[in-house]
């Protein structure tokens, strides 16, 4: 589970540097893959995320546009059917007066009984009359029919009959007035054939207005409600202010036709705000129709939609993220391990050329030494010879014994020079007959007697380089006699803590010529019972496959 | 028989004409390519003795030489550089290749076996 998770993890956030190795640094192409991994994140995820976020502001932004003129459009609708509603309630009414005017005498208007009459008549038409009443010019009262008995009383100072002797017309603000139940006055003026006037007044049931009015309410984030001029509320509202109070918003500047405004309540909420002055074809009004909508209310599914694009969005984003970590860190990963092994193989090729060279060094001391061996190897030999052949001097068998010796040691030297020579040349492999016994016992001159002691006998007739087997097989029984030294203890790491013993490249050099000879090489070792190489060759090379690699490889 | 031994370090080749004088071989020695060309010239030689490696003319293009003056001669090479596996390029006429240091009673052997 532990390692589920340290592999998942290491999928998204890869370590290059795990199996660090310090000695390749120098034949790496690239220095940090971590600044390549997070470069190659950062450039793609730009590249994939920039246009999708801006496409999705694009989409939002077009989106609220849309919905806000559909708002606006909807609002305005309502506006303009409310006020219809409104202006149509008004001006019949003011119509019935007309009519009743014109067409009934003054004389039947100012009877009680006839007025009564056409009272009834009027709320059987209509209804939402309370009461009518006769006014003279004089500002007095004549003739009432209505529920309340207000007979006689002088209207002359007030104000709508003012306005009404002015206008002809008259529309009230709602108002409580004396019997603390909000209504609206209408008034009709109308000239007597003596030049006189007289003012027919009725009182408006506000009750049917509000019915009105609510008939074209909408949900729960609507309102529609009168104000006058002043912004004193005259119809209920829910959030705007109390009837008769002033309304909280602004009162909204005069037009003739419908209009939608943005505003915000005090609650800082955005409201959609339509009006309309409400001015009737026979008289101008005080009232303001005021449609009122709560932005947010109104947009809720705008809202829901958004949400869900939302979610779009972050979870493609996500996986937009975490697709580009994975292939970043795999193709890092990839480009890593090439350029590891790469680095790996530039390592070997230059430690091979460093073999090389010492190669070339040692054949140059080799051939240097071979000189002055051979001077003294005949001038030894040639003391001897005086002894022995010409017999100058007395013939002292111990000193022709350490001449001997040195002949010996002599012989000894031009052997390791021999073999140094010949490592210089085991860099170009060249195929031949060789017979591995004969290989093998001229491999066991160096150590001659402990190898029959040893007891190796190999029997196998190959056709390969005869060079550089023999230096394979120098290098095993140089490290199998090192390895006896040590205390039966094998050691077949290629360490250069063993410089006491050589070099330490031994083994490496080994596998790697046993290599050059297409060849495998296996140990097999345990402490204290001794290591077993295997070597196998193939018991034939085909020249050419040595000659092309050694084109390619020149 | 009759034998020139060439090669540019005097002192070896002193000791070892004097060697094979010893041992009853009738030798001259001379220490350059050009020297051994006059000396064969005058005289005929059955073997020659040849250091591969010389200034001036060196052991093979001599042997080539020699050759011409007497095809009959056998050449034997002698050599600083370890083993006979160098001297693919030489002739194939030439009789032996020897390594330095060398074993006298191996030259002695080989001189006894190309003049047969």
């Amino acid at each position: 589970m532990i390692n589920r998770t340290r592999r998942a993890l290491g999928a998204l956030w890869p370590q290059f540097h795990r199996q660090d190795n310090k000695l390749l640094d120098p034949y790496f192409t690239f220095t940090d893959y971590h600044k390549i991994w997070a470069l190659g994140i950062c450039v793609l995820v730009a590249t994939a995320l920039v246009p999708l976020l801006v496409v999705t502001i694009i989409h939002y932004q077009l989106l609220q546009k849309s919905v806000d003129s559909e708002l606006t459009l909807r609002t305005e609708r309502l506006a303009s059917n409310a006020r219809r509603a409104v202006t149509f309630f008004l001006e019949e009414r003011l119509n019935a007066l007309r009519f009743t005017v014109n067409e009934i005498a003054y004389d039947q208007m100012t009877d009680p009984d006839q007025l009564a009459e056409i009272l009834r008549n009027l709320k059987l038409g209509f209804g939402g009359l309370t009461d009518l009443s006769v006014i003279a010019h004089t500002g007095t009262q004549v003739a009432y029919a209505g529920p309340f008995n207000l007979g006689g009383r002088d209207y002359s100072n007030q104000r709508w009959f003012i306005e009404c002797q002015k206008h002809h017309f008259y529309v009230s603000e709602i108002f409580r007035g004396y019997r603390d139940v909000p209504h609206i006055i209408i008034a009709v003026k109308f000239f007597r054939r003596d030049g006189s006037f007289f003012v027919l007044r009725a009182t408006l049931d506000t009750e049917r207005l509000i019915q009105t009015l609510a008939s074209y309410e909408t949900g729960a984030h609507a309102e529609i409600f009168l104000i006058n001029r002043s912004g004193i509320v005259q119809t209920p509202s829910k959030h705007q202010g109390d009837i008769f109070k002033k309304m909280s918003l602004p009162v909204p500047a005069y037009s003739q036709r419908t209009q939608v405004t943005m505003a915000e309540d005090d609650q800082m909420r955005s409201l959609i705000v339509g009006y309309a002055y409400i001015s009737t074809q026979i008289a101008d009004t005080p009232f303001i129709l005021m449609v009122i909508k709560q932005k947010a209310g109104m947009m809720q599914v705008w809202q829901q939609l958004r949400s869900n694009l939302n979610w779009f969005v972050g979870s493609a984003i996500l996986v937009i993220l975490v697709v580009i970590v994975l292939t970043c860190s795999y193709m890092v990963n990839k480009l890593y391990h090439a350029d590891k092994s790469k680095a790996e193989t530039m390592a070997i090729m230059e430690q091979s050329n460093q073999l090389a060279s010492i190669g070339q060094l040692a054949a140059g001391v080799a051939h240097e030494i071979n000189n002055p061996l051979a001077l003294i190897n005949e001038t030894a030999g040639y003391v001897k010879d005086l002894f022995v052949l010409k017999e100058q001097g007395q013939k002292d068998d111990e000193l022709i014994g350490y001449i001997d010796d040195i002949l010996d040691a002599v012989e000894r030297c031009g052997t390791i020079t021999r073999q140094l020579l010949g490592f210089a040349r085991k860099f170009e492999v060249k195929i031949q007959k060789v017979k591995l016994n004969e290989v093998i016992s001229d491999v066991l001159v160096f150590h001659n007697k402990e190898a029959i002691y040893r007891n190796i006998k190999v029997t196998v007739d190959v056709e390969t380089d005869r060079g550089k087997l023999q230096q394979i097989l120098v290098n095993l029984v140089n490290n199998a006699f090192q390895a006896v030294d040590n205390g039966c203890i094998l050691d077949i790491e290629a360490s250069p803590a063993g410089a006491d013993k050589g070099t330490g490249l031994g083994l490496a050099i080994t596998y790697g010529l046993v290599k050059k000879l297409h060849g495998e090489i296996f140990v097999k070792s345990k402490v204290h019972e001794g290591t077993t190489f295997t070597i196998t060759l193939p018991t034939r090379i085909q020249k050419e496959i040595i000659e092309n690699e050694g084109h390619t490889g020149g | 028989m009759k034998v020139i031994l060439v090669d540019d370090e005097k002192k070896f080749a002193t000791m070892l004409a004097k060697r094979l004088a010893l041992r009853g071989i009738d030798i001259d020695y001379v220490n350059t390519g050009e020297d051994a060309i006059v000396k064969a010239e005058m005289e005929r030689y059955d073997v020659a003795i040849l250091d591969v490696k010389m200034p001036g003319i060196g052991g093979i293009e001599l042997e080539r030489k020699l050759k011409e003056l007497d095809p009959c001669m056998k050449i034997i090479f002698l050599t600083g550089h370890g083993s006979e596996t160098d001297f693919e390029t030489g002739s194939a006429e030439a009789a032996c290749y020897l390594a330095k240091p060398i074993q006298i009673d191996e030259l002695m052997k080989i001189l006894h076996e190309v003049t047969g």
